[in-house]
Protein backbone atom coordinates (compact mmCIF):
# COMPACT_ATOMS: atom_id res chain seq x y z
CA UNK A 1 0.00 0.00 0.00
CA UNK A 2 1.13 3.65 -1.23
CA UNK A 3 4.06 1.70 -2.36
CA UNK A 4 5.99 3.37 -5.79
CA UNK A 5 5.55 0.51 -8.01
CA UNK A 6 7.55 2.74 -10.94
CA UNK A 7 10.66 1.84 -8.84
CA UNK A 8 12.53 -0.76 -8.93
CA UNK A 9 11.58 -4.03 -6.31
CA UNK A 10 13.45 -6.85 -5.19
CA UNK A 11 11.48 -9.77 -4.35
CA UNK A 12 12.73 -12.65 -2.31
CA UNK A 13 11.61 -15.95 -3.98
CA UNK A 14 11.69 -19.38 -2.64
CA UNK A 15 14.68 -20.45 -3.89
CA UNK A 16 17.14 -17.66 -2.80
CA UNK A 17 15.69 -17.48 0.99
CA UNK A 18 16.84 -21.64 0.83
CA UNK A 19 20.01 -20.58 -0.58
CA UNK A 20 20.24 -17.80 2.75
CA UNK A 21 19.54 -20.75 4.77
CA UNK A 22 22.12 -22.87 3.81
CA UNK A 23 24.68 -20.02 3.97
CA UNK A 24 23.44 -18.98 7.40
CA UNK A 25 23.63 -22.96 8.60
CA UNK A 26 27.22 -23.59 7.25
CA UNK A 27 28.62 -20.55 9.02
CA UNK A 28 27.21 -21.29 12.47
CA UNK A 29 27.97 -24.84 11.55
CA UNK A 30 31.69 -23.56 11.07
CA UNK A 31 31.62 -21.62 13.81
CA UNK A 32 30.73 -23.89 16.30
CA UNK A 33 32.99 -26.41 14.83
CA UNK A 34 35.86 -23.74 15.79
CA UNK A 35 34.71 -23.16 18.85
CA UNK A 36 34.87 -27.18 19.65
CA UNK A 37 31.63 -27.86 19.86
CA UNK A 38 29.53 -30.49 18.29
CA UNK A 39 27.67 -28.75 15.61
CA UNK A 40 24.88 -30.80 14.89
CA UNK A 41 24.21 -31.21 18.89
CA UNK A 42 24.34 -27.27 19.21
CA UNK A 43 21.98 -26.43 16.40
CA UNK A 44 19.16 -29.31 16.92
CA UNK A 45 19.50 -27.92 20.96
CA UNK A 46 18.36 -24.53 19.23
CA UNK A 47 16.04 -25.19 16.95
CA UNK A 48 14.42 -27.49 19.94
CA UNK A 49 14.61 -25.15 22.78
CA UNK A 50 14.81 -21.46 20.60
CA UNK A 51 17.86 -20.57 23.08
CA UNK A 52 20.17 -18.95 21.18
CA UNK A 53 22.71 -19.90 24.38
CA UNK A 54 22.91 -22.78 21.98
CA UNK A 55 24.92 -20.75 19.27
CA UNK A 56 28.45 -19.35 20.00
CA UNK A 57 28.68 -15.71 19.23
CA UNK A 58 32.15 -16.33 17.57
CA UNK A 59 32.21 -14.98 14.31
CA UNK A 60 29.00 -13.30 14.91
CA UNK A 61 27.40 -16.98 14.36
CA UNK A 62 24.80 -15.77 17.34
CA UNK A 63 23.26 -13.07 15.30
CA UNK A 64 23.27 -14.93 12.43
CA UNK A 65 21.17 -17.68 13.42
CA UNK A 66 18.72 -14.64 14.63
CA UNK A 67 17.87 -13.97 11.25
CA UNK A 68 16.08 -17.19 10.79
CA UNK A 69 12.56 -18.14 12.01
CA UNK A 70 13.20 -21.63 13.64
CA UNK A 71 9.98 -23.13 12.27
CA UNK A 72 11.26 -21.85 8.29
CA UNK A 73 14.75 -23.28 9.43
CA UNK A 74 12.69 -26.92 10.34
CA UNK A 75 10.63 -26.89 7.23
CA UNK A 76 13.86 -26.33 4.94
CA UNK A 77 15.61 -29.19 6.83
CA UNK A 78 12.93 -31.17 6.39
CA UNK A 79 12.01 -30.51 2.98
CA UNK A 80 15.79 -31.04 2.07
CA UNK A 81 15.89 -34.24 3.37
CA UNK A 82 12.97 -35.50 1.84
CA UNK A 83 13.78 -33.95 -1.84
CA UNK A 84 17.53 -35.12 -1.01
CA UNK A 85 16.49 -39.04 -0.35
CA UNK B 1 28.96 -2.06 57.89
CA UNK B 2 29.03 -1.17 54.37
CA UNK B 3 26.83 0.42 52.11
CA UNK B 4 25.52 2.85 49.21
CA UNK B 5 24.75 6.17 48.96
CA UNK B 6 22.78 7.34 46.40
CA UNK B 7 22.41 11.09 45.39
CA UNK B 8 19.13 10.45 43.36
CA UNK B 9 18.04 12.70 39.92
CA UNK B 10 20.43 12.07 37.58
CA UNK B 11 19.89 10.57 34.12
CA UNK B 12 21.55 7.68 33.29
CA UNK B 13 23.30 7.64 30.07
CA UNK B 14 25.95 5.69 27.69
CA UNK B 15 27.07 2.30 27.72
CA UNK B 16 27.35 -0.64 30.78
CA UNK B 17 28.88 -4.15 29.94
CA UNK B 18 26.61 -6.57 31.22
CA UNK B 19 29.56 -9.33 33.22
CA UNK B 20 28.98 -12.99 32.78
CA UNK B 21 25.78 -14.86 34.62
CA UNK B 22 26.29 -15.39 38.49
CA UNK B 23 24.00 -18.26 38.35
CA UNK B 24 25.81 -19.42 35.00
CA UNK B 25 29.41 -19.41 36.38
CA UNK B 26 28.94 -21.17 39.95
CA UNK B 27 27.68 -24.14 38.40
CA UNK B 28 30.31 -24.25 35.72
CA UNK B 29 33.01 -23.95 39.16
CA UNK B 30 30.91 -26.85 40.48
CA UNK B 31 31.01 -29.01 37.05
CA UNK B 32 34.94 -28.55 37.13
CA UNK B 33 35.53 -30.96 39.50
CA UNK B 34 34.21 -33.97 36.90
CA UNK B 35 37.50 -33.89 35.48
CA UNK B 36 40.98 -34.50 36.65
CA UNK B 37 42.16 -32.06 33.73
CA UNK B 38 42.29 -28.05 34.20
CA UNK B 39 39.22 -26.27 33.44
CA UNK B 40 39.54 -22.17 32.38
CA UNK B 41 36.66 -19.85 32.99
CA UNK B 42 36.81 -16.78 31.40
CA UNK B 43 35.53 -13.15 32.46
CA UNK B 44 34.09 -15.11 35.28
CA UNK B 45 32.40 -12.05 37.21
CA UNK B 46 34.06 -11.20 40.47
CA UNK B 47 31.40 -11.60 42.87
CA UNK B 48 30.87 -12.86 46.54
CA UNK B 49 29.22 -15.91 45.86
CA UNK B 50 32.00 -16.75 43.33
CA UNK B 51 34.87 -16.21 45.94
CA UNK B 52 32.73 -18.54 48.30
CA UNK B 53 32.09 -21.36 45.64
CA UNK B 54 36.04 -21.13 44.66
CA UNK B 55 36.78 -21.62 48.60
CA UNK B 56 34.75 -24.33 48.65
CA UNK B 57 36.58 -26.00 46.02
CA UNK B 58 40.01 -25.50 47.45
CA UNK B 59 38.67 -27.03 50.72
CA UNK B 60 38.04 -30.23 48.90
CA UNK B 61 42.03 -29.98 48.00
CA UNK B 62 41.01 -28.47 44.26
CA UNK B 63 43.66 -25.97 43.01
CA UNK B 64 42.29 -22.72 42.14
CA UNK B 65 44.52 -19.73 40.51
CA UNK B 66 42.99 -17.04 39.05
CA UNK B 67 44.56 -14.29 36.76
CA UNK B 68 43.38 -11.40 35.81
CA UNK B 69 39.45 -12.20 35.42
CA UNK B 70 39.85 -15.64 34.66
CA UNK B 71 39.46 -18.76 37.18
CA UNK B 72 41.91 -21.99 36.50
CA UNK B 73 40.54 -25.28 38.11
CA UNK B 74 42.65 -28.38 38.72
CA UNK B 75 40.34 -30.80 40.51
CA UNK B 76 42.67 -33.62 39.61
CA UNK B 77 44.02 -33.47 43.57
CA UNK B 78 40.99 -33.59 45.69
CA UNK B 79 41.14 -35.80 48.49
CA UNK B 80 37.93 -35.00 50.75
CA UNK B 81 33.97 -34.89 50.25
CA UNK B 82 32.94 -32.73 52.42
CA UNK B 83 32.31 -28.83 51.89
CA UNK B 84 32.42 -27.32 55.47
CA UNK B 85 29.87 -25.62 57.30
CA UNK B 86 31.00 -22.40 57.13
CA UNK B 87 31.01 -21.88 53.46
CA UNK B 88 27.92 -23.96 52.54
CA UNK B 89 25.71 -21.35 54.81
CA UNK B 90 27.15 -18.74 53.23
CA UNK B 91 26.33 -19.67 49.46
CA UNK B 92 23.22 -22.42 49.12
CA UNK B 93 24.78 -22.69 45.71
CA UNK B 94 27.79 -24.57 47.14
CA UNK B 95 25.19 -27.71 46.93
CA UNK B 96 26.09 -27.77 43.55
CA UNK B 97 29.54 -29.67 44.11
CA UNK B 98 27.82 -32.62 45.56
CA UNK B 99 26.31 -34.34 42.21
CA UNK B 100 30.37 -34.10 40.94
CA UNK B 101 31.47 -35.38 43.67
CA UNK B 102 29.12 -38.25 43.92
CA UNK B 103 30.33 -38.61 40.58
CA UNK B 104 33.65 -38.74 40.76
CA UNK B 105 33.93 -39.67 44.79
CA UNK B 106 31.40 -41.76 44.81
CA UNK B 107 30.98 -40.04 48.30
CA UNK B 108 29.62 -36.74 49.50
CA UNK B 109 28.99 -34.80 52.23
CA UNK B 110 27.03 -31.23 52.73
CA UNK B 111 26.29 -29.06 54.94
CA UNK B 112 22.36 -27.89 54.90
CA UNK B 113 22.82 -24.91 52.25
CA UNK B 114 22.16 -21.32 53.39
CA UNK B 115 21.48 -18.15 51.10
CA UNK B 116 19.22 -14.90 50.72
CA UNK B 117 16.34 -15.67 53.27
CA UNK B 118 13.54 -15.41 50.45
CA UNK B 119 11.64 -18.87 51.18
CA UNK B 120 11.93 -22.12 51.82
CA UNK B 121 13.97 -24.02 48.77
CA UNK B 122 14.00 -27.59 49.55
CA UNK B 123 16.99 -29.96 48.17
CA UNK B 124 14.68 -33.43 48.64
CA UNK B 125 14.37 -32.90 44.45
CA UNK B 126 18.66 -32.86 44.40
CA UNK B 127 18.41 -36.07 46.73
CA UNK B 128 15.85 -37.64 45.12
CA UNK B 129 17.39 -37.35 41.62
CA UNK B 130 20.90 -38.74 43.65
CA UNK B 131 18.98 -42.12 44.82
CA UNK B 132 17.28 -42.71 41.40
CA UNK B 133 20.89 -42.78 40.29
CA UNK B 134 21.36 -45.47 43.02
CA UNK B 135 23.13 -43.27 45.50
CA UNK B 136 22.02 -44.10 49.51
CA UNK B 137 21.37 -40.83 51.13
CA UNK B 138 21.96 -40.20 55.11
CA UNK B 139 20.14 -37.25 56.39
CA UNK B 140 22.30 -35.85 59.76
CA UNK B 141 21.85 -33.22 61.47
CA UNK B 142 22.75 -30.28 59.51
CA UNK B 143 24.37 -32.42 56.85
CA UNK B 144 23.42 -34.55 54.28
CA UNK B 145 25.38 -37.31 52.90
CA UNK B 146 25.21 -39.46 49.55
CA UNK B 147 27.51 -42.33 48.23
CA UNK B 148 27.48 -44.75 45.76
CA UNK B 149 29.36 -47.60 44.32
CA UNK B 150 28.60 -46.40 40.44
CA UNK B 151 25.86 -44.42 39.59
CA UNK B 152 23.58 -45.72 37.26
CA UNK B 153 21.38 -43.92 34.61
CA UNK B 154 17.70 -43.65 35.61
CA UNK B 155 14.55 -41.59 34.74
CA UNK B 156 14.25 -39.13 36.72
CA UNK B 157 10.60 -37.08 37.01
CA UNK B 158 11.20 -33.52 38.86
CA UNK B 159 8.14 -32.66 40.99
CA UNK B 160 9.09 -29.15 40.51
CA UNK B 161 11.14 -27.68 37.44
CA UNK B 162 14.40 -26.42 39.99
CA UNK B 163 17.02 -25.19 38.38
CA UNK B 164 19.61 -26.82 41.16
CA UNK B 165 18.12 -30.00 40.80
CA UNK B 166 18.50 -30.16 37.44
CA UNK B 167 22.21 -28.50 37.10
CA UNK B 168 23.02 -31.16 40.08
CA UNK B 169 21.26 -34.29 38.47
CA UNK B 170 23.00 -33.66 34.84
CA UNK B 171 26.95 -33.51 36.42
CA UNK B 172 26.04 -36.35 38.39
CA UNK B 173 24.53 -37.82 35.18
CA UNK B 174 27.56 -37.25 33.16
CA UNK B 175 29.41 -39.78 34.48
CA UNK B 176 26.81 -42.25 35.28
CA UNK B 177 26.75 -45.51 33.65
CA UNK B 178 23.69 -45.63 30.84
CA UNK B 179 20.85 -42.86 29.92
CA UNK B 180 19.78 -40.57 32.36
CA UNK B 181 16.49 -38.78 31.52
CA UNK B 182 15.19 -35.80 33.59
CA UNK B 183 11.61 -35.16 33.17
CA UNK B 184 9.43 -31.48 34.10
CA UNK B 185 13.38 -29.99 33.54
CA UNK B 186 13.62 -26.52 34.55
CA UNK B 187 14.24 -24.69 31.63
CA UNK B 188 15.87 -21.49 32.65
CA UNK B 189 19.14 -20.29 30.06
CA UNK B 190 21.73 -21.39 32.47
CA UNK B 191 20.88 -24.91 32.60
CA UNK B 192 21.42 -24.62 28.79
CA UNK B 193 25.00 -22.90 29.28
CA UNK B 194 26.09 -26.00 32.24
CA UNK B 195 24.85 -28.33 29.30
CA UNK B 196 27.55 -26.78 26.65
CA UNK B 197 30.00 -26.61 29.15
CA UNK B 198 29.86 -30.66 29.82
CA UNK B 199 29.61 -31.29 26.49
CA UNK B 200 32.55 -29.04 25.22
CA UNK B 201 33.85 -31.38 28.18
CA UNK B 202 32.75 -34.73 26.11
CA UNK B 203 29.48 -35.34 27.66
CA UNK B 204 26.20 -36.35 26.04
CA UNK B 205 23.66 -33.96 27.17
CA UNK B 206 20.37 -33.18 25.01
CA UNK B 207 17.57 -31.32 25.54
CA UNK B 208 18.68 -28.51 27.90
CA UNK B 209 16.42 -26.18 27.47
CA UNK B 210 13.69 -28.13 27.19
CA UNK B 211 11.29 -29.93 30.27
CA UNK B 212 13.06 -33.18 28.86
CA UNK B 213 16.84 -33.76 29.55
CA UNK B 214 18.86 -36.92 28.31
CA UNK B 215 22.12 -37.28 29.19
CA UNK B 216 24.12 -40.36 28.27
CA UNK B 217 27.21 -41.37 30.71
CA UNK B 218 30.47 -41.09 29.44
CA UNK B 219 33.40 -42.61 31.73
CA UNK B 220 35.75 -39.31 31.54
CA UNK B 221 35.14 -35.67 30.86
CA UNK B 222 38.23 -33.51 29.43
CA UNK B 223 39.37 -29.86 30.41
CA UNK B 224 38.08 -26.97 28.46
CA UNK B 225 38.35 -23.50 28.32
CA UNK B 226 34.73 -21.82 28.66
CA UNK B 227 32.68 -18.31 28.81
CA UNK B 228 29.65 -18.20 30.68
CA UNK B 229 26.39 -16.15 29.43
CA UNK B 230 25.94 -12.55 29.78
CA UNK B 231 23.81 -12.27 33.00
CA UNK B 232 19.98 -11.74 32.08
CA UNK B 233 19.28 -10.40 35.84
CA UNK B 234 21.73 -7.51 35.72
CA UNK B 235 20.50 -7.01 32.24
CA UNK B 236 17.33 -6.24 33.89
CA UNK B 237 18.25 -4.40 36.57
CA UNK B 238 20.01 -2.10 34.29
CA UNK B 239 17.01 -2.06 31.71
CA UNK B 240 15.43 -0.65 34.91
CA UNK B 241 17.82 1.55 35.68
CA UNK B 242 17.47 3.44 32.59
CA UNK B 243 14.05 3.38 32.20
CA UNK B 244 13.19 4.79 35.96
CA UNK B 245 15.68 7.30 35.86
CA UNK B 246 14.44 8.57 32.41
CA UNK B 247 17.90 7.85 30.59
CA UNK B 248 19.24 6.74 27.31
CA UNK B 249 21.58 3.44 27.99
CA UNK B 250 23.31 1.24 25.64
CA UNK B 251 23.78 -2.73 27.32
CA UNK B 252 26.17 -4.47 26.01
CA UNK B 253 26.87 -8.48 26.24
CA UNK B 254 23.08 -9.23 26.77
CA UNK B 255 21.24 -12.41 25.20
CA UNK B 256 17.56 -10.13 24.77
CA UNK B 257 15.69 -13.90 24.24
CA UNK B 258 16.47 -14.73 27.68
CA UNK B 259 14.39 -11.21 29.28
CA UNK B 260 11.32 -11.13 26.98
CA UNK B 261 8.73 -11.05 29.97
CA UNK B 262 11.37 -8.03 31.56
CA UNK B 263 11.48 -6.54 27.89
CA UNK B 264 7.56 -7.06 27.18
CA UNK B 265 6.72 -5.64 30.95
CA UNK B 266 9.51 -2.58 30.46
CA UNK B 267 7.22 -1.78 26.91
CA UNK B 268 4.21 -1.95 28.40
CA UNK B 269 5.36 0.62 30.91
CA UNK B 270 5.87 3.06 28.66
CA UNK B 271 9.71 2.44 28.31
CA UNK B 272 11.71 2.33 24.49
CA UNK B 273 13.35 -1.08 24.14
CA UNK B 274 15.70 -1.07 20.87
CA UNK B 275 17.74 -4.12 19.95
CA UNK B 276 20.73 -2.59 18.50
CA UNK B 277 24.13 -4.56 16.88
CA UNK B 278 25.55 -3.74 19.81
CA UNK B 279 22.96 -4.70 22.31
CA UNK B 280 20.10 -3.16 23.79
CA UNK B 281 19.07 0.07 24.57
CA UNK B 282 16.62 1.21 26.83
CA UNK B 283 15.12 4.78 26.73
CA UNK B 284 13.09 5.91 29.66
CA UNK B 285 10.65 9.02 29.48
CA UNK B 286 8.20 10.36 31.98
CA UNK B 287 6.64 8.15 34.87
CA UNK B 288 5.94 4.67 34.23
CA UNK B 289 2.21 3.18 32.85
CA UNK B 290 0.71 0.81 35.91
CA UNK B 291 1.14 -3.00 34.91
CA UNK B 292 0.44 -6.49 36.77
CA UNK B 293 2.89 -8.90 36.65
CA UNK B 294 3.25 -12.36 38.16
CA UNK B 295 6.14 -14.13 38.68
CA UNK B 296 6.89 -17.44 37.37
CA UNK B 297 9.71 -20.40 36.65
CA UNK B 298 11.45 -19.46 33.44
CA UNK B 299 10.16 -18.64 30.54
CA UNK B 300 7.89 -16.33 32.92
CA UNK B 301 8.77 -13.53 34.39
CA UNK B 302 11.71 -13.89 36.87
CA UNK B 303 11.27 -13.92 40.39
CA UNK B 304 14.86 -12.44 40.46
CA UNK B 305 13.24 -9.55 39.00
CA UNK B 306 10.30 -8.66 41.05
CA UNK B 307 11.73 -6.51 43.95
CA UNK B 308 13.46 -4.47 40.82
CA UNK B 309 10.17 -3.56 39.06
CA UNK B 310 8.20 -3.05 42.30
CA UNK B 311 11.12 -0.37 42.59
CA UNK B 312 10.04 0.58 39.15
CA UNK B 313 6.13 0.51 39.64
CA UNK B 314 5.91 2.35 42.53
CA UNK B 315 6.10 5.49 40.60
CA UNK B 316 3.56 4.25 37.86
CA UNK B 317 0.38 6.61 37.33
CA UNK B 318 -1.94 4.52 38.34
CA UNK B 319 -2.02 1.25 40.61
CA UNK B 320 -0.31 -2.25 39.67
CA UNK B 321 -0.33 -5.85 41.41
CA UNK B 322 2.69 -7.86 41.46
CA UNK B 323 2.40 -11.96 42.16
CA UNK B 324 4.96 -13.72 43.69
CA UNK B 325 4.44 -17.33 42.56
CA UNK B 326 7.85 -18.82 42.83
CA UNK B 327 8.88 -17.95 46.94
CA UNK B 328 7.04 -17.45 49.44
CA UNK B 329 8.93 -14.59 51.73
CA UNK B 330 10.31 -12.29 48.70
CA UNK B 331 8.36 -9.24 49.69
CA UNK B 332 10.85 -7.88 52.07
CA UNK B 333 11.65 -4.69 50.44
CA UNK B 334 8.53 -3.35 50.73
CA UNK B 335 8.99 -2.23 54.13
CA UNK B 336 12.11 0.09 52.87
CA UNK B 337 10.59 0.96 49.61
CA UNK B 338 7.50 2.08 51.44
CA UNK B 339 10.03 4.17 54.00
CA UNK B 340 11.33 5.89 50.69
CA UNK B 341 7.22 6.83 50.20
CA UNK B 342 6.02 4.20 47.94
CA UNK B 343 2.72 3.46 48.66
CA UNK B 344 1.91 -0.57 48.44
CA UNK B 345 0.18 -3.23 50.74
CA UNK B 346 1.12 -6.83 50.42
CA UNK B 347 -1.62 -9.57 50.92
CA UNK B 348 -0.44 -12.86 51.09
CA UNK B 349 1.69 -13.54 48.29
CA UNK B 350 0.20 -10.52 46.19
CA UNK B 351 1.91 -6.73 46.02
CA UNK B 352 -0.39 -3.87 45.28
CA UNK B 353 1.59 -0.36 44.13
CA UNK B 354 -0.10 2.35 44.04
CA UNK B 355 1.88 4.71 42.08
CA UNK B 356 3.16 7.70 43.70
CA UNK B 357 4.91 10.78 41.69
CA UNK B 358 8.03 10.95 43.58
CA UNK B 359 9.97 8.30 46.37
CA UNK B 360 12.29 10.67 48.25
CA UNK B 361 15.64 9.57 49.72
CA UNK B 362 15.96 7.79 53.14
CA UNK B 363 18.30 5.47 55.00
CA UNK B 364 17.21 1.84 53.88
CA UNK B 365 18.78 -1.71 54.42
CA UNK B 366 19.40 -4.82 51.96
CA UNK B 367 17.47 -7.33 53.43
CA UNK B 368 18.93 -9.36 50.26
CA UNK B 369 20.70 -9.56 47.17
CA UNK B 370 17.76 -8.06 45.05
CA UNK B 371 15.54 -6.29 47.39
CA UNK B 372 19.60 -4.14 47.63
CA UNK B 373 19.39 -3.84 43.90
CA UNK B 374 15.68 -2.86 44.51
CA UNK B 375 16.68 0.02 46.74
CA UNK B 376 19.51 1.19 44.65
CA UNK B 377 17.17 1.46 41.14
CA UNK B 378 14.45 3.57 43.96
CA UNK B 379 17.56 5.61 45.19
CA UNK B 380 18.18 6.55 41.72
CA UNK B 381 15.40 8.15 40.97
CA UNK B 382 14.33 9.45 44.75
CA UNK B 383 14.56 13.09 46.04
CA UNK B 384 17.06 13.57 47.84
CA UNK B 385 20.05 11.03 49.40
CA UNK B 386 19.61 7.16 49.96
CA UNK B 387 21.93 4.98 52.33
CA UNK B 388 21.27 1.68 51.50
CA UNK B 389 23.06 -0.22 54.07
CA UNK B 390 23.98 -4.14 53.65
CA UNK B 391 26.30 -3.71 50.87
CA UNK B 392 27.62 -7.17 50.98
CA UNK B 393 24.23 -8.77 49.98
CA UNK B 394 24.63 -6.90 46.79
CA UNK B 395 28.36 -7.58 45.82
CA UNK B 396 26.93 -11.35 46.13
CA UNK B 397 25.56 -11.09 42.83
CA UNK B 398 26.27 -7.40 40.68
CA UNK B 399 29.70 -6.90 39.92
CA UNK B 400 30.83 -3.40 40.68
CA UNK B 401 27.40 -2.17 40.51
CA UNK B 402 28.41 1.66 42.01
CA UNK B 403 30.87 1.84 39.45
CA UNK B 404 29.02 0.71 36.48
CA UNK B 405 26.39 3.04 37.65
CA UNK B 406 28.64 5.72 38.63
CA UNK B 407 30.01 5.53 34.67
CA UNK B 408 26.46 6.23 33.97
CA UNK B 409 26.10 9.14 35.39
CA UNK B 410 24.51 8.02 38.81
CA UNK B 411 25.83 9.95 42.07
CA UNK B 412 26.49 6.72 43.84
CA UNK B 413 29.04 5.91 45.55
CA UNK B 414 30.19 2.95 48.14
CA UNK B 415 30.59 3.15 52.03
CA UNK B 416 32.61 0.77 54.24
Amino acid sequence: MGQNFQETMKFKVQKEQAADTKEILQKVYDALKQKGYNPINQIVGYILSGDPAYITSFNNARNLIRKLERDELLEELLKNYIEES
Amino acid sequence: MSGFIIEGGSKLSGTVKISSAKNAVLPVIAASLLTEADCIIEDAPELEDVRVMKEVLMSLGAKVSCESKSIKINAAPINSFEAPYDLVRKMRASFLVMGPLLARKGKARISMPGGCAIGSRPIDLHLKGFASLGAEIELGHGFVEARCEKLRGATIYLDFPSVGATENIMMAAALAEGQTVVENAAKEPEIIDLANFLNSMGAHIRGAGTDLIKIEGVRELKGISYTVIPDRIETGTFLVAGAITGGNILLENVVSEHLKPVIAKLIECGAQIIEEPDGLRVIGDGRPLPSDVKTLPYPGFPTDMQAQIMAFLSLASGTSMIIETVFENRFMHVEELRRMGARIKIEGRSAVIEGVEKLSGAPVKATDLRAGAALILAGLAAEGTTTVMNAHHVERGYEDIAGKLSALGANIKKIE
